[in-house]
């Protein structure tokens, strides 16, 4: 067992470690909110979630600056697994959010801007992955993806701005804005970003792994064939 | 109407429940491939040997 | 000044023989046309409702025009290794691009100006009041999804799914533009000038079009050439 499976083992156990205390206190510690009752625990997931996702779309955006850059492969690499962890942690926050809206708002969906721009952000990133699917030859595809990162990470801030323009009824954000949040719920929240972010993290050195094995069998066949 | 139920302790569960849904699923994917690649691995290995011991 | 004039060679060059073959142009003019009536029946056209979506439908239509041009704009190269031959002249890929989006530019404002009457025809809708404000409107929003369009053209011309790639790819990244020219294009068919709030989304709309235009410049290169 190499360094790196000990590093991501080690990772993976104090995630779980720290989830089960965080669920724990999440449930037996914290006080129901006032109006909406025990459902309300799901924001502490459904927010790190959006947390996790967008630093991880981040993160994809600089790796591909980067992989343009040098041309490591390695990059891109990193780049593809950052985006599917990202759109898995944006899975969570759109599902968990309808779940919460089925109760709190009586409905599935609602076109709030903040639904709406998560969608067009997860849409945006999945076309992403299937660009890559579509390409074949490793450099081109890293390239073009790279390219696609960077057109897709500079419109994220003007849909935002723009769907925004069309009206909320989602809760204010609870960090900067109106909204006002306990201090014991706050620290939960980001209590709980920790573990979510330890779990990503395993996940996507899992992802580079297979993205390099994928290589290197690649390159193997490459080698057969010009035999 | 019971306690749990006022305080839609149900809905709660299910959305945990999603959370970890979704990451397994995402996991389970990932060491799908991780086992399909393990095993075009090996057979790109085997049949690079096998040329070479001809 | 030559970077200006190998822009308008090659724009002059794609238009030439657009309108010679005339294939992208006859395909998304009937297709807009067909659109257009299509959504007659997707409510009662006559009624107050049209002018509330009018700018909605209006760019719908365009949107889905554009991609049949957008899509051929460089698969028209690829016979006969033409792409191959237009990297390795002394046009540089900058040029180059900026050349066919002008080029899908011009074909695309032609389409919206022949479909912009038949619309107001069809929908009983008085379009025509602050026509000025429309066509800055107009042709803002074009540019916008020209650009978009022309790279995500550039970047899916080698795959074989192409012409399914490139809506797939391009609508998200159009959204906010496509909102935008929506909203502007309802208040102005609705009689009203753009004011107030309104403002917001013509600077929203200018600052697509600034950001990707510099952008795909920038970054045409790495897709074109590598």
């Amino acid at each position: 067992m190499g360094l790196r499976d000990k590093i991501m083992i080690g990772l993976g156990a104090l995630a779980a470690v720290l989830l089960t205390r965080n669920i724990w206190v999440m449930l037996t510690g914290l006080p129901d909110e006032a109006f909406q009752g025990a459902i309300f625990r799901i924001i502490f997931f459904h927010v790190p979630a959006a947390f996790t996702c967008f630093l991880c779309f981040f993160l994809a955006l600089v790796a591909g600056v980067v992989y343009l850059v040098r041309k490591n492969l390695q990059w891109d690499a990193f780049a593809v697994s950052v985006t599917e962890v990202g759109l898995a942690f944006g899975a969570i926050n759109l599902i968990s959010g309808m779940i919460w809206a089925r109760i709190i708002w009586g409905i599935w969906w609602t076109w709030d801007w903040r639904l709406t721009s998560m969608l067009v952000c997860w849409l945006l990133y999945a076309g992403y992955l299937v660009l890559r699917r579509a390409i074949e030859e490793t450099t081109e595809r890293a390239r073009l993806g790279a390219v696609m990162l960077i057109l897709n990470f500079s419109v994220v801030p003007f849909v935002f701005f723009s769907i925004k323009w069309f009206r909320t009824q989602h809760p204010q954000p609870v960090l900067f804005g109106d909204g006002k949040m306990d201090e014991i719920y706050r620290t939960m929240l980001y209590g709980n970003w920790v573990p979510l972010l330890l779990i990503a993290a395993v996940l996507v050195m899992l992802r580079m792994r297979q993205e390099n094995q994928q290589r290197e069998i690649d390159a193997l066949r490459r080698a057969a064939h010009s035999f | 109407m019971s306690d749990s139920e006022a305080r839609n302790f149900t809905y709660l569960a299910y959305g945990l429940i999603a959370c970890w849904v979704i990451l397994v699923a995402y996991v389970l994917t990932l060491t799908a491939r991780g086992r399909r690649l393990t095993r075009q691995l090996d057979n790109v290995k085997r049949m690079l040997e096998d040329r070479e011991s001809k | 000044m030559t970077f200006i004039r190998q822009i308008l060679t090659v724009a002059a060059k794609d238009l030439r023989s657009e309108i010679r073959t005339k294939e992208a142009i006859n395909a998304s003019l009937s297709f807009a046309l067909v659109i257009l009536l299509l959504f007659s029946f997707a409510f009662d056209p006559t009624s107050e409702t049209t002018r509330e979506i009018a700018g909605g439908l209006l760019w719908l239509a365009f949107a889905f025009a554009g991609v049949l041009i957008l899509n051929r704009s460089f698969a028209r190269e690829l016979q006969n290794d033409c792409l191959d031959m237009l990297n390795a002249s002394p046009v540089p890929a900058p040029a180059l691009f900026l050349g066919k989006a002008l080029a899908n530019y011009v074909l695309l404002v032609g389409i919206e100006a022949v479909c912009l009457p038949v619309f107001g025809v069809f929908y009983n809708v008085t379009w025509y009041t602050h026509l000025g404000q429309l066509v800055l409107v107009l042709l803002l929003a074009t540019w916008g999804i020209t650009v978009v369009g022309t790279v995500f053209s550039a970047l899916t011309v080698n795959l074989r799914l192409r012409e399914i790639m490139l809506p797939m790819l391009m609508y998200p990244v159009l959204i906010p533009c496509l909102m935008a020219a929506m909203r502007l294009s309802t208040v102005l068919i609705d009689g009203q000038p753009i004011t107030g709030d309104d403002l917001a989304w013509l600077r929203l709309l200018i600052g697509f079009d600034i950001i990707f235009t510099s952008l795909a410049v920038v970054l045409i290169d790495t897709v074109l050439i590598g």
